[in-house]
């Protein structure tokens, strides 16, 4: 491997990120329909 | 004079006019208007077909029609102008009642040109776009839109959906459907399939199995078992179009666990016995083997947990033919290798099967099957090995160390068995809530609220609550009062109705209620339409469901039996979504804000409960009342309610209605408060319910907190349960946790490269790093 393709390991990749759809997880949040995403951004911690 | 018409399209096409004549005599057909002049031709002259007045008159009205459309001075007329004229053509012709039905005629072919072009599109968005545009591949988030399967599924969905809505439902469920005031889910199946079953894998795994493909012989250790269970969930999932599920994890497990202690028993003595007497495996393996199935015959078998009666019985056999201090030792030996033996072997077995239901292949391979465990309530020594190593495979992750994404698995709760400290598998639920806090599964389903504990008599594993992952839940059997188990039974087919659309045109309760009324009976009629045609299916439509005696009573029809009388023992579930926001609607608070809200809304639920149990007295089924998952459907309603009642604040001004009868996710407010508000819901809603709360942080540094959410519910009465928090994984490092900005092991920010020896030097402290290759 040279250099330059070195440099690049990892470049353009994502983190994955799992949230709870419903009931049940799916893949991660770029597999979520439109409007399950913007429920999922509007989800606010709750206190214990 | 008219050489060329334009066509819908825009191309030009020579024009001819015996298109126009036949399009008239389909009209005259359809009205009967020449009927008597055709009889009276006909009596007169029967060398000469019937067809020549028609036809004739057809034509003479096409010439008239072209007339008139040439006095206009047309000389390319487009199809719209031409079918005009010919509606004049016909009713100055004094053909009124064939004007008529030509005008339906073109009316309905314009139907469906519009249904034809929808669907063109349609198909056209699926072919074109990648599922990252397009939110009709992302409509269901388990199948992968992008491959050549997904797609090839969503068009046979698309079709489908379209022929149910144009030729199979009644007129007024249809419309009710498009017009988004009720939801028909899983309307690409409706001619085909039921939801989903809870399959007993006890009485599957009896004397083996066929899968359609081939026979499975009945499974003899744990990896077995934990494969054909794989297997089974596979093969179910092809013959019904919602999940499939296990209510008997734990029980049926541990036969598998019990038949490989007792294989790893037997070699180990043996082996014992070859060393310390220095004879050969030929001398000592057939003398032990025929003591042990003797032995099994009057009932003493080797157990996980040594039981006396095998002990000493085999003690005193042996001893007839080797030295007793020998035999004792060998004993020993045997039992502590066959525990680890076996405990290994569970372990791998575990891993495999999720690991299995991870990857293998359903519905073409477009999707994994869509997999529920329950377990939990077993408090055998086996099943708790098997329960175990399930946790601690589901801890690890899978492969690359990601979250299993598949089972679902949820752990059941009770008092004196798993909730407290000293009941006997409270260590399993702590593990279960460290795993949790890690993983997201279990889910925790709570065996003691009321309305679960009422069907449940120890001993009798099939009436202990069960849960499909997603919320479906049966267990109450109007149709059969004897049988209230889980077991062998599921839901037929579910419909949602559109809550806040209600609320937002009635603005008023009382009238809330009258309309809500109409919808629920609306919604029940198309149940039973639906469970007409499901009944009509026949046994040979399920070869694995029915034909392997998966459905309850199944067992007992034929090939060529239809089905209706074993699938009562289902349910039929009237849905709905947007509590919150129908309430928002119709007092200006959400039950979060207001206790009256609180109060008006479980009168709703309420009454919409009843009418379910009313409808099932009344038809002698189970109707049942769900608390919609709604993946697809969060959306759907308020986009079309935005569009007929515009942004109301609180009720469509966000892109989704809020899931069933939870507290809106943008509200703050307490864990405990939330789940305390959300509890009553979950006794109402029989038909399935779920309630989760948001944790910060991570949730493994703070494993208190965690069990005492879970006490919490089983205190306030949650049915089914579970903990969110985020579970971010860097896949080129492969840390798995809360991920900010950056990647708190290897410290890249997304998107952003490292250097190979960083990713070295990780490697050596965390030697378990997934093997990352090249750009990605």
């Amino acid at each position: 491997m040279s250099e330059k393709e070195l440099s690049k390991y990892g470049e353009g990749v994502g983190f994955e990120r799992i949230r709870r759809i419903t009931g049940y997880l799916v893949g991660t949040i770029d597999r979520f329909n439109n409007a399950k995403r913007a429920e999922v951004n509007d989800r606010v911690k709750h206190g214990v | 004079m008219i050489v060329t018409v334009k066509k819908r399209d825009g191309r030009e096409m020579p024009f001819n006019i015996e298109k126009i004549s036949a399009a008239i005599e389909k009209a005259f057909r359809a009205s009967g208007e020449l009927d008597e002049q055709i009889k009276a031709s006909q009596d007169q002259l029967n060398l000469l077909g019937n067809d020549d007045v028609l036809s004739s008159t057809a034509l003479q009205v096409a010439a008239s029609a072209v007339g008139l459309l040439e006095a206009e001075g047309k000389v390319k007329p487009e199809i719209e102008e031409i079918q005009d004229a010919v509606e004049k053509a016909l009713t100055e012709g004094g053909y009124a009642d064939t004007a008529k039905s030509y005008i339906l005629y073109r009316a309905e072919r314009t139907r469906i040109r519009e249904v034809n072009t929808r669907l063109m599109h349609t198909l056209r968005d699926i072919t074109f776009s990648s599922a990252k545009e397009s939110d009709l591949k992302r409509e269901n988030a388990n199948i992968d839109g992008d491959t050549a399967m997904g797609t090839m599924l969503k068009y046979g969905s698309e079709s489908a959906k379209h022929f149910y809505t144009m030729m199979m439902l009644k007129p007024e469920h249809s419309r009710a459907h498009s017009e988004g005031d009720i939801h028909i889910h899983d309307l690409d199946f409706y001619s085909l399939t039921m939801t989903c079953c809870q399959i007993d894998l006890k009485k599957l795994f009896k004397g083996g199995f066929n899968t359609g493909h081939g026979h499975l012989r009945e499974p003899k250790d744990i990896r077995s078992y934990a494969a054909l269970a794989a297997i089974a969930i596979q093969s179910n999932q092809n013959d019904q179009h919602g999940g499939q599920s296990i209510p008997n994890f734990d029980y049926a497990m541990a036969d598998g666990v019990r038949i490989t202690y007792r294989k790893a028993y037997l070699s180990n003595m043996v082996k014992a016995l070859i060393l310390l007497t220095g004879k050969t495996e030929e001398e000592i393996q057939p003398v032990v083997k025929k003591l042990h199935a003797e032995m099994a015959e009057m009932g003493m078998v080797a157990t996980l947990v040594p039981n006396e009666k095998f002990v000493e019985a085999e003690a005193r056999e042996l001893s007839k033919t080797f030295d007793t201090e020998i035999v004792m030792k060998a004993q020993k030996f045997a039992e502590k290798m066959a525990y680890e033996e076996t405990d290994k072997t569970t372990f791998q077995a575990m891993e495999a099967f999720v690991h299995n239901l991870n990857s293998m292949h359903s519905r073409a391979g477009a999707q994994t099957p869509f997999s529920s465990i329950n377990y939990g309530m077993c408090t055998e020594p086996e099943a708790r090995m098997a329960m175990r190593n399930l946790l601690l495979t589901t801890d690890e992750g899978l492969g690359g160390g990601e979250t299993a994404i598949f089972p679902i698995q949820i752990f059941r709760v009770k008092e004196g068995i798993s909730l407290n400290p000293g009941d006997p598998n409270y260590d399993l639920f702590k593990l279960a809530c460290k795993v949790s806090a890690k993983r997201l599964f279990p889910n925790f389903s709570f065996q003691d609220a009321p309305y679960n504990l009422q069907y449940y008599k120890p001993g009798h594993p099939e009436t202990e609550i069960s849960y499909m992952g997603c919320r479906t839940r049966v267990i109450g059997n109007n149709y059969d009062p004897t049988r209230e188990i889980s077991f062998g039974r599921g839901n037929l087919s579910f419909t949602s109705i559109n809550l806040p659309r209600i609320a937002i045109k009635m603005k008023s309760v009382d009238l809330f209620f009258k309309e809500l009324d109409r919808m629920l009976q609306l919604v029940s009629d198309q149940l039973m339409e639906r469970f007409a045609v499901q009944s009509r299916r026949k046994v040979k439509n399920f070869p694995f469901l029915m034909g392997q005696g998966v459905w309850i009573d199944s067992e007992k029809l034929g090939w060529e039996d239809t089905v209706g009388e074993v699938i009562k023992h289902g349910t039929l579930s009237i849905g709905f979504i947007g509590l919150a926001e129908t309430l928002v609607a119709l007092t200006g608070k959400h039950h979060g804000e207001s206790e009256a809200s609180q109060e008006l809304g479980l009168k709703i639920i309420g009454h919409m409960r009843e009418f379910c149990d009313k409808e099932s007295k009344r038809l002698g089924l189970n109707f049942s009342l769900l608390a919609t998952p709604a993946e697809g459907l969060s959306g759907r309603f308020v986009r079309m309610d935005k569009k007929k009642f515009g942004i109301i604040p609180g009720v469509t001004d966000r892109d989704y209605y809020t899931n069933s009868f939870h507290v809106p996710v943008y509200y703050k407010i307490s864990a405990f408060k939330k789940l305390s508000l959300e509890a009553p819901y979950h006794a109402l809603t029989n038909a399935g319910h779920i309630s989760y709360v948001e944790l910060d942080g991570d949730p493994t540094q703070n494993l208190d907190a965690f069990e005492k959410i879970v006490h919490h519910m089983a205190k306030v009465g949650i049915g089914y349960g579970s903990i969110n928090h985020p579970v971010d994984r860097d896949p080129v490092c492969g840390f798995v946790g809360v991920i900010g900005d950056c990647c708190p092991r290897c410290g890249r920010s997304e998107g952003h490269a490292i250097s190979e020896a960083k990713i070295e030097e990780l490697r050596k402290l965390y030697p378990g790093m997934p093997a990352f290759k090249g750009i990605r």
